[in-house]
């Protein structure tokens, strides 16, 4: 399937030219932008990232593995320190709290790479270094009989230029 | 008979000649072309220092830390000292661009990128120091709790091991971090590099596009990792200030010592990045990025943090009396009128006394001024972990056996080379990576732009 | 080129696998060498121990060797022997070193034409000496100490056949004023001894008896025993009279600081206070003069008062003994002084009853300076040509002025025995090394009825031979064989004990009768002695006192490393020398520690570091003896035996050569001028100051509170020092009781602990060297020493007075001391030892990351060296500072020559980088533990001695179970003077310390 890219410079029109597309259905979206867009991003799908999940079992999974390292260790060969309990939980916090930030901030990585489906080999075709430049592209993946329609709908929207990627 | 649309469409468009590219991309990715002669120069000589204190690594390990000065009952030194100074120093970049962010201070984007990167360095450094410090550096890995044929483990009671995991933990943290930030602007690198820079950024940029979806996942990494980050940073040197407070030695032995010491980094960190981007800015031609606003806000955090140090010098001192206790006393008068006086007044005058000067407008965005203050106040800093170690451990419980410590030969020549080693990264890194984080500027760019549009 | 096919290729692979494998198990092969006959009596990890006697110096101590397979280790104390009684100082402890010493000469040697010693065989030696002695038989002298009654006689009997000029017995510290006023006074010569253990007040005329005294491990025990705290009156009380507070003094309850050399006033005046106060027949006093108390204290520097209370005191006391001058009060009116302290223990009846003039064993060697002086005539007229010099050292410890080492070039042939070089070896022109004591024969009759044996512990280590045996085989080579016993010396030996059991004799280091009390002599009035002032040399202000280091000795304990490492008692100095000026004359010229001071008397000057001192009289400045030598390993800078810069400086250098009425050495004799050179040297000192800032550290209370009376009363029995807050003065009250027991795992029937009474340690370091030697610690030099680096697990602390808190220090770089606290004729001396104290809390363990440091199930306070990984943070979380650390692979160059095979194989050598302390012994403890286990019964009380504890002549130290309630240790802990040092830290220590108690004299 053909994919028209079009090139704009502000976010405000390709939000409502990506809502008219979608509204439409004409075909798949995907937005290229130098720095991230909240308005037209939304546009792609509104839910908040998964990310969030990761961190969340990454912390959880930090503290429970954190004390339980402690605590077994200390009692598997118990050795009576400063006169000290074995299980001194107080102490043990620290290096529980450390834990969680670890695994937390590792497994948001991960998430980041799962999500954003990173890393990739091969740019899209639709993708343009000007995308890294100050321009906003979006590529619409669409039927034949629709690239005369979106392009014109592009046009309208105020799109710097529009190239055919892909026919 | 008619072509189909799509042909139609397509002899219709010619693809267009991409736009010029953007002014920003160009200005900050020209730091990264062209190496100048003075640059290798400084390389090498950076370099050149790394391998001398590597070679008194060597020596020292080989004969023993009898070639430090320690001398009973002085047992930590200079290695000490340097640790806390640059773990100290490695946290006004998380402070950066972790808890502005989240107080979305959009002013850090100029700076939060030169901020990380020393922050990554300066734990490298830091974090080499323990180890140069052990008796036995090649056991280091019995402080590690791993499955042994011992059966031991490690004590978890013990501050240093709370350090161990702090440390590294805040490293891969910040490394991290560091590198998240990077990959859009790598990705914009790729797009305008080539040779072996092509390749380099192609993998690091993991094939980034800025396609919404990742910017989505981005932006909600960047969030986290600032959320966990933010706490951290506090935490870090809370820990590190715990090897002392933990301990039973007068003047070390203080409540006080985790706001006390964290305020001592976030203060530290930032004459350190003074003292960085201020060449840089100057050097790369980067004042329309890194403005004297920014600056004048930096100094503004100096400010802050100097009267909170300032403060806790005097709580200090106010709770060594109150308390009552002789030993405790002792050991707070000798460091003001004793063998390391000079020191300490060198501590007191570069940490509380200077910086109030930037409570004038004009010196906040006078950056000689700023660049040498920075200077000082990394001195003054270097010269408060000194006299809390070393004043400490010299006036303690038992007056038969106080003492007294000089650095030695060997300690200078690691504490330089820790300096070059931190340099050398930095210097790479300067050629390698954007400054200046470019996607964080251009949103603030572009957002103004589309505003302006729009009115 | 070949193509590498897949099997080469894995064949490569595995061999440079293997090869790495190989490497890396790079550990040396060591082999277990079995006994192919196996000794009977040597059990592999059991240690043998033989009897044998000590001659590190006069005073005959018995020695019990404890080797082990076939080497021995450690010198201990024979619990049998009348003299010492089990226990050893430290100069007898590092006696073992002298059989390991580098220093050794490994054979025979001659001066070669070049000037260089050079082996040679033993007959050919023994052939060239005797073709020498030939030549000229009269021109032949022989030089040299006391060898014990049987060796003597054969030497007596050499010179008798040889038809040699002459022996000259050489003993620098020999009491011959003291000697010949018991013939002045009572018409016969005897060396008189003195028991303090059951007197109530002992005045010490300068005596320094703790110091080196004629037997200090005797003395120091008596002490403890008369100062017993449960004594009637509390224990006794000593006086100190002399110029400098020297360790003696620092244990005094009273100080009275008298000029040198004028103790013998003092002592005449509080005699006829004495006689007027308890009425008795002054006559005998006239014969020394009248001295008024008035007319004393003028010339002696003190006030009258002072003496007059003296005076009364002694005439009040029930037993009251006087001790004479010692060394460094031998001026030339030394046996008028000493006839004066005679004659006071006379008036007060103590002569026969505590003063026992015994006469001297009939094989004792009589040393005579005047013979030596004579000798060195005789010498320098050429009338010498054959000189032979064995035990001492005589061109080092003879008064240069004395002109011996001119004298010695005029001789034609030079011959020492010694083991190991000295400066008189290093110019001898043949040499026929001597076994060391711990492989010789011998015995030593120190006292009538004390015979005592020495037997090899070892066999000799180098080719060498006995004195006796050479000088009998070369009598021999002289075709003399008629003229001399024959057979070798043990046979000798042997024989001269036929009287008696021998073999027994050897179990139990010798035969020990009852001693017989000596009778009263009344005194004639013949004597005609002038008591008066010294009559010094020279100009200057100041009188130079140079008095007998009390490790060093006279010079001879220079070379072993234990004895320069650990610091002088008093000042805390290690590895130099030093004079002492009193503070107020240091502050006059504006001295401070370390400046180096030019000392100038008529004979001589040197250049010495200066150490300002509150315990020292304005107008004396004091130099020890015992550095200053020009050879050895460690006695010199040069090490090696080569020559060299000398140690330090030797203050014999200043004396002139003077004698008293006698004729015997005097050392009081100058006059010095001192001045600024305006250099500096930095010292060893190894104690930063003496002030303890009231801070809970060697404590002390009066006797009043501790018999009760006064506050601290209604002591309920219970935890160690508990209730003895409100007792100390300083602000570090004790916070709370706790149950040192509770510190164990309570299955385990063990919590160790220890005791350690302040009211008898004296200082004296026995404890240290004990220390040392049992645990193989590494002696970390000068250098080191002035780093603050040595390794000593224990420390004695020597405080003055409470001391006072004071804030602002001196702002100097560099370990320099805070101004000394003492304060002249005020004497508050807290000898206090510091060890780790086995917290039940210990700070260093929760600090460690490796877990390198535990808390073992019997209390102890665990090191594991191989798990440390040098972090150090215990050391800095430790209170008492008992820490040390091996800043340098010590292992590899700490035991030059042989004394790698004197190290303890019960205790690790510790490695480079990990930290060390004190262990209680547990090497001893699990000794005694197997020993317990083959009965199948718990370690009794006792059983357990620790090297410090067995070392300690005062017994100051206990340790034992403080889980068994009946244990010594444990009732020891109930006593109301205990408390815990830094308490108020709360380390639940297991060192229980017992407060020095201060006496008043009363009079």
């Amino acid at each position: 399937m053909p994919t028209l890219v079009g090139v704009f410079d502000a976010p405000g029109p390709v939000r409502t030219l990506a809502d008219k597309i979608k509204g439409r259905s004409l075909g798949e979206l995907e937005i290229y932008s130098p720095s991230p867009f909240p308005e037209p991003d939304a546009a792609i799908d509104k839910k908040p990232s998964r990310v969030r999940l990761f961190t969340l079992i990454g912390g959880l999974t930090g503290v429970t593995f954190g004390y339980w390292m402690q605590i077994w260790m200390a009692n598997d060969w118990p050795l009576v320190i400063g006169g000290k309990p074995f299980t001194s939980v107080v102490p043990y916090t620290i290096i529980g709290f450390e834990m969680t930030i670890l695994l937390g901030g590792l497994l948001t990585v991960l998430g980041l790479f799962v999500v954003g489906r990173l890393p990739r080999f091969r740019l899209d075709k639709g993708y343009s270094p000007r995308f890294s430049g100050e321009e906003i592209g979006l590529a619409v993946t669409c039927r034949d009989r629709d690239v005369a329609e979106v392009e014109a709908l592009m046009r309208d929207s105020e799109a710097k230029e529009v190239t055919l990627v892909d026919a | 008979m008619t072509p189909p649309p799509a042909e139609a469409v397509a002899a219709r468009l010619a693809s267009a000649p991409v736009a010029s590219d953007s002014k920003i991309n160009r200005d900050i990715l020209s730091v990264l072309d062209g190496a100048s002669l003075k640059y290798w120069g400084l390389l090498g000589l950076v370099v050149l220092g790394v391998a001398q204190a590597v070679a008194t690594l060597a020596y020292q390990t080989y004969i023993g830390m009898g070639v430090a000065g320690y001398s009973h009952p002085i047992f930590w030194g200079v290695y000490i000292v340097c640790f806390v100074f640059w773990v100290g120093i490695a946290h006004a970049g998380t402070l950066i661009s972790a808890i502005l962010y989240l107080f979305r201070a959009k002013w850090r984007n100029a700076i939060n990128r030169g901020a990380e990167a020393m922050t990554v360095f300066a734990v490298v450094t830091a974090a080499l120091f323990p180890l140069i410090h052990i008796g036995r550096i090649w056991k280091f890995y019995f402080m590690i709790p791993y499955p042994n044929q011992r059966g031991l483990w490690v004590n978890f009671k013990s501050p240093l091991l709370w350090d161990l995991f702090a440390i590294n933990t805040y490293m891969t943290i910040s490394i991290v971090f560091f590198y998240v930030g990077l990959i859009p602007d790598i990705a914009i690198a790729r797009d305008r590099s080539s040779g072996w820079r092509k390749v380099l950024y192609t993998i690091l940029s993991l094939g980034w596009q800025g396609t919404s979806r990742q910017w989505k996942a981005h932006n909600r990494t960047v969030l986290h990792l600032s959320g966990l980050a933010t706490p951290l940073v506090l935490s870090v040197h809370s820990v590190v200030s715990w090897d002392f407070a933990v301990s039973i030695v007068p003047g070390w032995h203080a409540t006080i010592f985790a706001p006390y010491f964290v305020a001592g980094a976030i203060f530290s960190g930032f004459a350190m990045v003074l003292t960085l981007l201020i060449p840089v800015r100057r050097i790369f031609g980067l004042e329309e990025y890194i403005t004297d606003y920014h600056f004048e806000n930096m100094s503004r955090f100096i400010l802050l943090t100097s009267t909170i140090v300032g403060y806790a010098y005097g709580a200090e001192y106010f709770i060594a009396w109150y308390s009552g206790v002789e030993a405790e006393r002792t050991s707070f008068f000798m460091r003001a009128l004793g063998p390391y006086w000079i020191s300490t007044w060198i501590m007191i005058t570069c940490n509380a006394v200077f910086p109030q000067l930037l409570w004038f407008k004009k010196l906040r965005t006078n950056l000689p001024f700023l660049f040498v203050l920075a200077f000082l106040i990394n001195l003054g800093m270097w010269f408060e972990r000194y006299v809390i170690i070393i004043t400490g451990l010299s006036r303690e419980h038992d007056p038969a056996v106080w003492g007294t410590y000089t650095p030695s030969l060997a300690e200078m020549s690691i504490l330089v080379g820790s300096f070059c080693w931190f340099s050398m990264f930095f210097l790479i890194f300067l050629k390698i990576f954007p400054v200046v984080a470019i996607y964080e500027v251009k949103e603030l760019a572009i957002h103004e732009n589309a505003h302006g549009g729009a009115h | 080129m070949s193509e590498l096919d897949r099997r080469d290729f894995l064949k490569l692979v595995g061999a440079s696998a293997g090869a790495a494998a190989a490497v890396g198990c790079s550990d040396p092969v060591e082999k277990l060498i079995p006994y192919v006959v196996q000794p009977e009596e040597i059990t592999p990890g059991i240690p043998v121990i033989y009897a044998s006697t000590c001659r590190e110096c006069p005073a005959g101590c018995g020695l019990h060797v404890r080797t082990r397979e076939g080497r021995p280790v450690k010198l201990e104390g024979n619990p049998e022997h009348p003299v010492n009684q089990g226990t050893l100082c430290a100069r007898g402890q590092s006696g073992i070193g002298r059989t390991y010493h580098p220093d050794r000469f490994a054979g025979p040697m001659r001066r070669g034409p070049g000037g260089e010693l050079e082996p040679l065989a033993w007959d050919e030696a023994l052939s060239l000496l005797a073709e020498k002695i030939q030549a000229n038989p009269s021109g032949t002298y022989v030089l040299g100490g006391d060898v014990g009654p049987t060796a003597g006689s054969v030497v007596d009997r050499f010179v008798t056949a040889t038809g040699a000029g002459g022996r000259v017995v050489y003993d620098p510290f020999a009491p011959e004023a003291l000697r010949e006023s018991t013939r002045a006074l009572f018409g016969q010569a005897r060396v008189p001894r003195f028991d303090l253990s059951d007197a109530d007040l002992v005045v010490d005329f300068g005596s320094d008896f703790l110091d080196v005294g004629p037997a200090p491990t005797e003395h120091a025990r008596q002490l403890a025993q008369a100062r017993d705290v449960h004594n009637e009156n509390g224990g006794v009380r000593l006086v100190h009279v002399g110029p400098r507070l020297s360790m003696t003094a620092s244990n005094a309850d009273e100080w009275i600081p008298a000029k040198p050399g004028s103790e013998g006033l003092v002592a005449l005046a509080a005699a006829h206070v004495a006689l007027r106060e308890r009425g008795g027949d002054a006559s005998a006093l006239r014969s020394l003069g009248h001295v008024t108390p008035a007319d004393a204290a003028a010339r002696a520097g003190v006030d009258a008062a002072t003496i007059e209370r003296l005076g009364r005191a002694l005439a009040a006391a029930k037993r009251p003994v006087a001790l004479p001058p010692g060394v460094a009060g031998w001026s030339r009116r030394a046996v008028a002084s000493a006839a004066a302290v005679l004659l006071l223990n006379h008036a007060l009846g103590a002569v026969g009853r505590d003063v026992h003039l015994e006469r001297e064993p009939a094989g004792r060697a009589r040393a005579s300076h005047r013979e030596a002086l004579r000798l060195v005539e005789a010498m320098n007229s050429g009338a010498v040509s054959v000189l032979i010099v064995h035990d001492a050292d005589p061109l080092y410890s003879l008064p240069a002025a004395s002109g011996f080492g001119k004298a010695l070039e005029k001789v034609d042939f030079v011959v020492s025995t010694a083991s190991m070089v000295d400066e008189t070896a290093a110019r001898a022109d043949l040499i026929l090394p001597d076994h060391t004591p711990l492989e010789s024969w011998g015995d030593a009759e120190p006292r009538v009825g004390v015979r005592s044996l020495l037997q090899p512990t070892i066999r000799p280590l180098f080719d060498t031979r006995a004195l006796a045996d050479t000088l009998l085989d070369t009598g021999r080579a002289m075709g003399l064989g008629g003229q001399l016993p024959s057979g070798s010396f043990r046979t000798l030996l042997e024989q001269a004990w036929s009287g008696s059991d021998f073999r027994n004799a050897l179990a139990r280091g010798g035969e020990f009768r009852p001693q017989a009390s000596g009778s009263a002599p009344v005194p004639s009035a013949s004597a005609m002695l002038q008591v008066a002032e010294p009559m010094l040399e020279g100009e200057g202000d100041f009188a130079l006192v140079a008095y007998p280091h009390s490790l060093l000795y006279d010079g001879r304990g220079a070379n072993l490393p234990w004895l320069q490492e650990i610091p002088d008692p008093v000042t805390k100095v290690a590895w130099q020398s030093w004079v002492e000026v009193s503070q107020a004359t240091a502050d006059k010229m504006g001295l401070k520690a370390g400046d180096v001071l030019a000392v100038e008397t008529s004979a001589g000057r040197v250049e010495v570091p200066v150490l300002p001192r509150g315990g020292i009289r304005d107008d004396v400045v004091a130099i020890a003896i015992g550095q200053g030598h020009s050879r050895g390993h460690y006695a010199s800078l040069a090490g090696d035996g080569q020559p060299g810069e000398t140690r330090g400086v030797s203050v014999l250098a200043l004396l002139p050569s003077v004698t008293d009425e006698s004729g015997g050495r005097a050392f009081l004799t100058a006059r010095a001028r001192v001045t600024k050179t305006g250099g500096f040297q930095r010292l060893p000192l190894l104690q930063s100051t003496d002030n303890k800032r009231k801070r809970m550290l060697g404590e002390a209370l009066p006797l009043a509170v501790v018999k009760g009376e006064g506050h601290g009363d209604g002591h309920a029995g219970g935890h160690h020092g508990a209730d003895l807050g409100p007792v100390y003065a300083n602000e570090h009250a004790p916070i709370e009781a706790y149950d040192a027991t509770a510190d164990s795992h309570e299955d385990s029937p063990y919590r160790w602990g220890m005791s350690i009474d302040l009211d008898k340690c004296t200082g004296c370091s026995a404890c240290v060297a004990a220390c040392y030697l049992e645990n193989n610690i590494p002696v970390v030099g000068e250098e080191g020493s002035v780093r603050a680096r040595q390794m000593s697990w224990i420390r004695i602390e020597r405080f003055v007075g409470e001391g006072y808190i004071e804030y602002v220090d001196a702002p100097e770089r560099g370990r320099r001391p805070q101004p000394s606290n003492e304060v002249l004729g005020k004497t508050d001396v807290r000898n206090s030892p510091m060890l780790c104290q086995q917290c039940g809390a210990a700070p260093c363990e929760p600090v460690c990351p490796p877990i390198a440091t535990y808390h073992n199930p019997e209390g102890l306070n665990g090191m594991i060296y191989n798990r440390c990984i040098g972090t150090r943070y215990c050391s800095n979380n430790c209170p008492y500072k008992v820490r040390r650390f091996n800043y340098f692979d010590y292992s590899q160059f700490n035991w030059p020559g042989l004394f790698n095979l004197m190290l303890n194989p019960d205790v690790t050598v510790r490695g480079q980088g990990v930290m060390e302390k004190c262990t209680f012994c547990v090497q001893r403890i699990n000794a005694a533990r197997q020993g317990a286990k083959d009965e199948g019964r718990p370690i009794g009380d006792g059983e357990v001695v620790t090297a410090c504890q067995q070392a300690c002549p005062s017994h100051a130290i206990g340790f034992g179970n403080l889980k068994d309630s009946g244990s010594a240790v444990s009732k020891l802990g109930d006593d109301k003077r205990g408390y815990h040092a830094l308490h108020s830290l709360n380390t639940r220590s297991a060192i229980t310390y017992l407060a020095k108690v201060t006496r008043d004299v009363e009079s």
